[in-house]
């Protein structure tokens, strides 16, 4: 191998350097209109009128959308459950929540446009806790909701009925009331966290419109064109052949796009006006149009003495906001990993997805399993600060290992858990028994935390690749794999060139197009590399296998005894035998012309019951490690992350400085949430959203000593070993800095994200109290 | 209403009539098509809209076109020579100081002006300066590698 494993420079760094990358905000078209919406100002209300005959006459508007346009169609639309519709029909749940929209010529004119749209409310009783939503007698904010019928872990999920609880999610091992009796010491605690921006800094974007022939074309930022494909055409009863998604550079998408998001709207408006609509969010808007999942987290456990884990009982309450969008599948693939990587013998695992009249939320990097990492890793440290035993040991006492058994029923494969915690354990000195006294009496607020995760990734799931070889060597991947900042046109470059002995400067990789690129399921859940890699290297695979056919033919050679390498095919130990690509193509057709195609369909299998929470949760699991130092003022309560270190399971790094910088991004991003990022609300209306009030980290929160590791443990199914790591590194961020912090404070523990300065001197202020 | 202006964009001279409440990042993308600058936040605080205005960082959400009347303005398509990339454009390369590419041009843009007014900053230097431009893939390390790699050469030639 001699191409896998390289920091390759990635394909993109021209176009993105030269500010030429095209992203879907820079698409114009001839006739091309704007979109501006109008939302609602009301967190749950009765739509009593919507008159937009004042707005239809403005000149310069072209069309404007209201619930009465959608009677011919259907108004619905989701990924799991079809509860959000285009625009509000009867009623709007959040504010922020779309009422009507309008194409006009110019901006300025769809803006005023949407102020003489009349709209009368009769607000109804808005609920904004999960808790109070899940009381019996609640407001319900919806009835049943069709089904989605596109999505392969369609029955995976356990749906409730008449409730604001949307699903659940369960599953359990042993007799964990058994487990509890046998326990010396149980601990019982609630964490929470918060909801968090995405803050990819390109807003969503579209642009549709309609052919002649009735074919929708829709260029759209987006994770997953073959979702949005699927929805639009269910959406307008059409064939999916007729609705085309054509995605190019996504300015980041953290989650955030992975759904349709604008795409209805935009192509029922572009449908509407008879002219190409383009719709670009603004920063205020995007936050009202996604985020992540806030939840609170019961956690019960019980230890042995001797640091055994013994019984597990967790409830988790996700917040999914006013629309389902992905959170039955959030919840699931929480639920399914709250115990932790441990081995634990006794657990009972429940998450709920709960509506509530905030903005809708969907995945967010880390897609439901931050959430009950924080409140497992943070007991953790609990444990073994009661118990005196040193973090670290009894994390490693406990992890789980190749073979095991896991509560979803998988048996682990490829689990390089303990290497990822020992070495960023080592990585920030980590020295047993020390790092257990107090900080406070050395004279400084230091302390150190470490964290684990395991997370699953969406199983079954679908990948299919296109690899056609040129007659002069060069190779073409089509795939439907989103480039959205990690790197995988690089990746995948790589791949198709190991496979086929060609540097991957001769190898390029498309963009998303579906009526040109194959299927895939979604650029999410840090599966590319593992699926659509598989399926890259599969589909070129098949080309070199054909190369080697002719070459054996030609160079009369057992094809066991070929190779390719730089261009050539060549024969094992006697190099001067050999054809170049083009030589074996002449050899083939006559003439150094033609194509060779390789496609391969690859699926993932698995998928877990909805009763037993059990099955084959997942095709590989993730697993990492964070460690952290951090010193915290006691007279201001901030907190300066002095070293922080993530380590990965990568199970082979294709690209080893992309598999880095994922870690690092993770870490930036979630560092952010550990200490001050946080959407606010008062009574549903959204009261910091723009970057003005809440703002992500910047280069000044960035920790001066900052580090990524990567263990690799190579998984059998996936390409050369390889897992994936775009999130990975993110899970443990949050709970390792907590760590810290309580490691700095004597064993102070904050159980509420974000982990604010108000947060830790009334904490200190309440513990003088007591000591008072 | 529009208003008339004279600017010279990227060493090329520009007269063009505005309207009067349109920003400059709006007159650069939806006039001249000078697409490289992007908005992310409308409010000035993001940096991924940054140009240079007499050589100094603008966020262009927040300046109105007007305003560039009888400015020098750079944008990151101003930089490179033909099929030589800028020096902070080669560093950017080279440290691979990028990932979605969204907020780069505003970063770049933004280290040139650091780099111009200060050929060797130090750390505290850089991450202060540059405090105002935002990258939620965090890729801060490798940019601050890239102008650490500038300001080793500039400190060298001195």
């Amino acid at each position: 191998m001699s191409i896998l494993g390289q920091n390759f420079s990635r394909v993109d760094g021209p176009a993105k350097l030269r500010g030429s990358a095209q992203f879907t905000g820079d698409i114009e078209m001839p006739g091309m209109v704007y979109a501006k919406v109008l939302r609602s100002a009301y967190p749950h209300a009765r739509l009593t009128r919507v008159n937009a005959e004042k707005a239809q006459k403005l000149p310069g508007v072209v069309a404007v959308l209201t619930r009465d346009d959608l009677k011919k169609m259907n108004a619905y639309f989701g990924p799991v459950v079809k509860d959000q519709p285009v625009v509000a029909l009867d009623r709007v749940r959040y504010v922020g929540d779309i009422i009507a929209a309008v194409a006009a010529e110019e901006k300025d004119i769809a803006e005023e446009a949407l102020e003489l749209i009349e709209v009368d409310y009769e607000p109804l009783p808005a609920i904004f806790d999960p808790a109070e939503a899940m009381k019996p007698g609640a407001p319900i904010l919806h009835g049943e909701s069709a089904r989605s019928e596109t999505r392969l872990d369609r029955d995976q999920f356990h749906f409730e009925k008449n409730s604001n609880v949307l699903s659940v999610y369960h599953a359990s091992q042993g007799d964990v009331a058994l487990g509890f009796r046998e326990a010396d010491e149980i601990f019982e605690d609630v964490y929470s966290s918060q909801k968090i921006q995405h803050g990819h800094i390109e807003p969503h974007a579209a642009l549709a419109y309609w052919e002649p022939s009735g074919k929708l074309v829709i260029h759209t930022s987006t994770q997953n064109p073959s979702s949005i494909r699927a929805q639009l055409a269910e959406l307008f009863n059409l064939p999916q052949s007729k609705v085309r998604v054509i995605v190019p550079f996504v300015g980041g998408g953290y989650g955030a796009k992975v759904h349709p998001r604008l795409e209805p709207l935009t192509a029922t408006l572009a449908r509407k006006a008879h002219r190409p609509v383009q719709w670009v969010l603004t920063r205020e808007e995007v936050f009202l149009t996604a985020h992540c999942h806030a939840s609170v987290v019961k956690i019960k456990t019980g230890v042995k003495r001797d640091g055994t884990i013994v019984a597990r009982h967790v409830e988790g309450v996700y917040d999914t906001g006013a629309y389902a969008l992905t959170g039955p599948s959030t919840i699931k693939n929480g639920g399914e990993v709250s115990g932790g990587p441990y081995r634990i013998a006794h657990q009972d695992l429940t998450t709920y997805c709960v509506y509530t009249n905030t903005p809708p939320t969907g995945p967010y990097r880390g897609f439901g399993v931050p959430q009950v990492c924080w409140a497992y890793e943070s007991q953790m440290d609990d444990i073994a600060r009661r118990l005196g035993i040193d973090p670290l040991e009894l994390r490693l006492k406990n992890l789980v290992e190749e073979g095991d058994r896991f509560v979803t029923g998988d048996e682990l494969v490829s689990v390089g858990i303990s290497d990822c915690l020992k070495r960023a354990a080592e990585a920030v000195g980590w020295q047993s028994k020390q790092e257990q006294q107090d900080r406070e009496l050395r004279g400084k607020m230091r302390g150190k935390g470490l964290a684990v995760m395991i997370k699953t990734t969406m199983t079954p799931s679908n990948s299919s690749a296109l690899v056609r070889l040129n007659a002069d060597g060069s190779a073409v991947l089509l795939t439907s794999s989103v480039e959205l900042g990690q790197g995988t046109q690089t990746s995948l470059a790589q791949i198709v060139a190991e496979e086929l002995g060609i540097v991957p400067e001769r190898v390029s990789v498309t963009f998303p197009d579906t009526d040109v690129t194959p299927f895939d399921q979604s650029t999410s859940s840090s599966r590319t590399i593992f699926t659509m890699g598989s399926a890259a290297r599969q589909a070129a695979g098949q080309i070199k296998q054909q190369l080697m056919e002719i070459g054996a033919h030609v160079l009369e050679a057992n094809i066991e005894d070929l190779e390719l390498r730089e261009g050539n095919l060549q024969v094992k130990g006697a190099p001067e035998k050999r054809r170049t690509i083009s030589q074996l193509f002449q050899a083939h057709y006559g003439a150094a012309v033609g194509s060779m195609a390789g496609s391969y369909d690859n699926q993932t299998r698995g998928g877990i019951d909805p009763k037993t929470g059990k099955g084959k949760a997942s095709a590989f699991f993730f697993l990492s490690a964070c460690a952290a130092e951090v010193e915290v003022d006691s007279e201001t309560g901030k907190v300066k992350i002095e070293r922080i270190v993530s380590a990965v399971d990568a199970g082979k790094a294709v690209n080893p400085r992309q598999c880095h910088m994922q870690n690092e991004g993770s870490m930036i991003m979630s560092l952010g949430s550990a200490l001050f990022e946080e959407m606010v609300f008062d009574n549903g209306q959204p009261i910091n959203a723009t970057f003005l009030e809440y703002m992500p980290p910047s280069m000044e929160d960035h920790p001066r000593q900052f580090g990524s590791v990567l263990v690799e443990t190579p998984h059998p199914e996936g390409p050369y070993g390889a897992k994936g790591v775009g999130e990975a590194a993110l899970g443990p961020v949050e709970p390792a800095i907590g760590n810290a912090i309580a490691n700095a404070l004597s064993g102070l523990r904050i159980k509420d994200l974000p982990i604010r300065p108000d947060r830790i001197l009334k904490a200190v202020q309440s513990t003088k109290e007591e000591s008072q | 209403m529009k208003i008339e202006l004279r600017t010279v964009i990227n060493g090329r001279e520009v007269e063009a009539s505005v309207k009067p409440n349109q920003t400059l990042l709006e007159w650069l993308r939806d006039d001249l098509r000078l697409r490289g600058s992007r908005e992310g936040c409308g409010v000035g605080v993001c940096g991924s809209c940054t140009v240079l205005v007499d050589g100094r960082p603008v966020s262009s959400c927040l300046m109105l076109a007007t305003n560039a009347d009888g400015k020098e303005i750079q944008t990151i398509e101003g930089l490179a020579k033909g099929d030589e990339l800028d020096a902070v454009q080669q560093a950017f390369l080279d440290q691979q100081a990028f990932q979605c590419g969204y907020c780069t041009s505003g970063m770049i843009m933004a280290a040139k002006a650091l780099l111009s007014s200060n050929p060797t900053p130090s750390e505290d230097e850089v991450r202060d300066y540059l405090s105002g431009n935002i990258c939620r893939c965090g890729t801060y390390q490798e940019v601050m590698a890239a102008i650490r790699t500038l300001a080793e050469k500039n400190l060298a030639n001195r």
